[in-house]
């Protein structure tokens, strides 16, 4: 029956997705109430100024005034940080769309059913999909609450629009998707989960160094490679301050489609489970 | 679909796993058929290709050479309307450690389209399965019972069984092996891989054995059994050493027993009558070989079928 790989895959996964949520909306609230108001945030950016320029820019600041605004905390102490929890948790459910079971075995007796092989991919992939935007919806829930929590505190004068929010957290989606579907795609292709997950791993942390050293020396080969880093799409520290890149939000759906139909074409054709 | 084409019927169906340091001929031409309401039993040592043709079968892997065909539709290009058909038990059951037994076959059932709970019920009975337990608690009996519920429970037109009874206490032997034969009057179709012989000559009607992914044999069970070699134990009052029955047509294997004088024998008594026609025989013990030692006939020390047994020719 049509729909019963996603709905099972809905059943069987999502409290996980919601104990990410309601883990990632509470680290949210804590940043924003971390800020409690413009002194404090100047004088943590006179601290961080003491700090190498260099160094600076890896974490993807452009410069210490920038943190300064709570925007700009934000991004740096909150979104630069959750994209790399959202990769984690994209790399644990893309290797629940086929490589656990495969490699438990579980999969002979699903694909003994009357159940195409795309259809597990393709349900899989929308139920993990569905997760990935609930949980960045909880975020967002968070970073609001947290909000509304300094809203009210007579101490922090300013205002954090509430549409930047939202921009910084949709954001977080699409490079969490291709990270999800990049690793279905290689456990599709390389059937072994060990194999898989020391692949995607390395593939991260490689484009995660790559965007970390390469904003730290745009003249460098570092820098001149940091624009095949998957991170330096997402740009996740300054997405509040500079708004959406939509050419960014493109290629990665762009990608996340080709790796999806990538995966569906690799795993029609190999053996399962060997 | 044709409706008179046997369940399962292979062509030159062949696997060949490929890796750096090597490849493995896991199943070479096999050729094989399988008509329905038959419980065809499929025999091999560890590693002989049993389960490389039932996955093979099932789609979960692809030939290198040949095809399989299930109820006359290609088994790669149909599997899914075949899936429909068929309840699978694989040698190794695994399935999700956090469900109990009931959510497992609930979870199976949907995928399935459908759960005839009544009939869950009925097995699970028979079976003595506890179904509130999570699987990771299961015994590995109690494992297999759950597989053969899940494999049951839709009624399949064909069971496709990965060492079914592993695992299984006597008792629960004997209700599978009901089980087995209800299927088959039924109208519907078994293809078991076994090595426990015993499970096969009591259910099974045909039988195949599989060698170094080679089809060796396919024999009517009841043929097998009544083939001319027989165990016979000669009790004589004189003493004769095994070296006086050297040389008679048809005698091997000579030993002396407690019981007298043991010996393997093909063919007609009467060169072993003759030559011990001179000593006074006390007793003559005719005993048929099990299909254990007709089996193990194809496979000696050398890994040769011996003369008698390869005569039988593969008829599938």
């Amino acid at each position: 029956m049509s729909g019963t790989i996603f709905m099972e895959t809905l059943r069987r996964n999502w409290r996980t997705a919601v104990y990410w949520g309601v883990g990632i909306a509470s680290y949210a609230v804590l940043i924003i109430l971390l800020i409690p108001n413009v002194d404090v945030l100047k004088s943590y950016a006179d601290l961080v100024s003491k700090m190498p320029a260099g160094m600076l820019k890896m974490f993807g600041a452009s410069d210490a005034s920038s943190i300064a605004s709570p925007e700009g905390f934000l991004g740096f102490g909150f979104f630069s940080y959750t994209v790399l929890m959202l990769a984690v948790y994209a790399v644990v459910g893309g290797l629940g769309i086929t490589a656990n079971e495969e490699d438990q075995g579980i999969l002979d007796v699903v694909l003994s059913l009357p159940v195409p092989r795309w259809r597990i991919i393709v349900e899989r992939l929308a139920a993990y999909t569905l997760f990935v935007i609930v949980i960045v919806v909880l975020c967002f829930v968070g970073l609001w609450l947290g909000v509304q929590f300094t809203a009210s505190n007579p101490d922090a004068p300013f205002k954090i629009d509430v549409a930047k929010l939202l921009q910084g957290s949709f954001n977080l989606l699409p490079g969490t998707l291709l990270m999800l579907v990049f690793t279905a795609f290689i456990a599709a292709v390389v059937r072994r989960k060990g194999v898989a997950t020391g692949i995607v791993s390395l593939v991260i942390i490689a484009s995660y160094l790559l965007n970390f050293l390469g904003g730290s020396a745009k003249d460098t080969l570092a820098g001149q490679l940091s624009r095949f880093s998957l991170f330096s799409y997402i740009d996740s520290a300054n997405v509040m301050k500079n708004g959406l890149a939509w050419g960014n939000i493109l290629l990665l759906l762009v990608l996340t489609a080709v790796l999806w139909i990538g995966s569906v074409w690799f795993f029609q054709r190999r053996d399962v489970g060997v | 679909m044709n409706h008179n084409a046997p369940v399962i019927q292979t062509e030159n169906l062949s696997k060949v796993y490929q890796s750096r340091k090597a490849s493995v001929r896991a199943l070479d031409h096999l050729n094989l058929s399988v008509q329905q309401g038959e419980i065809f039993g499929y025999l091999g040592p560890n590693g002989a290709g049993k389960t490389t043709t039932i996955r093979l079968l099932l789609d979960l892997i692809r030939p290198t050479e040949g095809r399989a065909r299930l109820f006359g539709q290609d088994a790669q290009a149909n599997s899914v309307e075949i899936h429909k058909r068929i309840g699978f038990l694989p040698g190794e059951l695994n399935l999700w450690k956090n469900l109990t037994g009931a959510q497992i076959v609930d979870t199976i059932g949907r995928i399935r389209g459908g759960v005839n709970t009544a009939y869950v019920h009925q097995l699970t009975e028979r079976l003595s399965l506890d179904t509130s337990i999570r699987f990771r608690s299961y015994s590995t009996g109690n494992k297999r019972k759950l597989g053969l519920v899940l494999a049951l429970m839709s009624q399949p037109d064909l069971l496709i069984l990965d060492e079914p009874s592993s695992g299984l206490d006597p008792l629960m032997q004997q209700t599978f092996n009901e089980l087995m034969l209800e299927a088959q009057k039924e109208g519907r179709t078994v293809f078991l891989s076994s090595h426990v012989l015993s499970e096969v000559q009591a259910i099974c009607d045909r039988v195949g054995i599989l060698r170094g992914g080679q089809l060796k044999a396919v024999e009517r069970v009841s043929d097998i059994t009544h083939t001319d070699f027989r165990w016979v134990t000669l009790r004589l009052r004189e003493a004769v050493t095994p070296a006086q029955l050297a040389g008679v047509p048809g005698v091997s294997d000579v030993s002396q027993t407690d019981e007298g004088l043991r010996l393997r024998l093909i063919g007609d008594f009467d060169p072993l009558l003759r030559r011990i026609g001179d000593f006074y025989v006390q007793d003559i013990k005719v005993q048929e070989p099990s299909l254990e030692e007709i089996f193990l006939t194809f496979y000696d020390n050398h890994g040769q079928p011996e003369d008698e047994t390869a005569r039988v020719g593969v008829t599938a």
